[in-house]
């Protein structure tokens, strides 16, 4: 089972500003604007390798999640994976 | 009397933890990242590739009237979907007075106010709100 992982911490630059946050990906030299869940997500995934459950749990642990969606967390996960921002395993 | 008061006083042990906050996952289509690559972003007016679609998927086929709301299809008075999304390149042109591609003077305005109503959670939501940020 496919389980996600975010970039070490040593390599992100993470800056609110204002709704949205700036993540430098010093890796790839890009910033990516990213709208929430997105710092969330690489929250719950800087602690451990997780799967879509598993991180859906996270997410609800740490937050009141209003939309419980799983097909939406894939589509969440698989745009940092294509961003390099989360790396699958 | 503000010790009684209970948005003034401290939380306590009982009470949820301030840092917990509600959490939308969104649209599964809406993207929630737009990635500004560094040669991108060195360049003034950067050309920006994310898309914004006319109305999101969520809501395909509906019309938009000339103030952007929403609309059944067939209003009258309002617009069809746009034939494919914009990106937010033309879009940013469209902001500072240019129509849309393929569209008519008012359609162009009526997808624009569509597009500055977009709310966070919503398809071309991140990329309309990285064009609103200055560059230099």
């Amino acid at each position: 089972m496919t389980r996600y992982r975010a970039a070490p911490a040593a390599t992100l630059r993470i800056v609110p500003l204002d709704v949205l946050t700036l993540v430098y990906h010093r890796a790839s030299g890009i910033t990516h604007v990213v709208d929430s869940p997105v710092p969330e997500l690489i929250e719950v995934l800087g602690l451990n390798a997780l799967t879509l459950d598993e991180t859906l749990a996270a997410l609800a642990a740490a937050h009141d999640l209003i939309d419980p969606d799983r097909d939406a967390l894939a589509a969440r996960l698989d745009e940092l994976a294509a961003a390099g921002l989360v790396e699958t395993l | 009397m503000a010790d009684e008061n209970p948005q003034d006083s401290a939380p306590s042990a009982g009470e949820p933890r301030p840092s917990r906050r509600a959490l939308m996952l969104g649209a599964a289509s809406a993207s929630a990242i737009v990635s500004i690559k560094p040669a991108l972003a060195q360049t003034a007016g950067s050309v920006l590739n994310c898309e914004i679609p006319v109305p999101d998927p969520g809501r395909a086929g509906s019309y938009i009237d000339a103030n952007g709301k929403v609309v059944p299809p067939g209003t009258k008075g309002a617009f069809p979907p746009a034939v494919r999304p914009f990106r937010g390149e033309e879009v940013k042109k469209a902001m500072n007075g240019a129509n849309l591609p393929g569209t008519t003077y008012d359609q162009s305005r009526a997808y624009t106010n569509y597009i500055r109503r977009l709310q966070r959670g919503t398809s071309g939501f991140t990329c309309f709100a990285s064009l609103q940020m200055p560059r230099g």
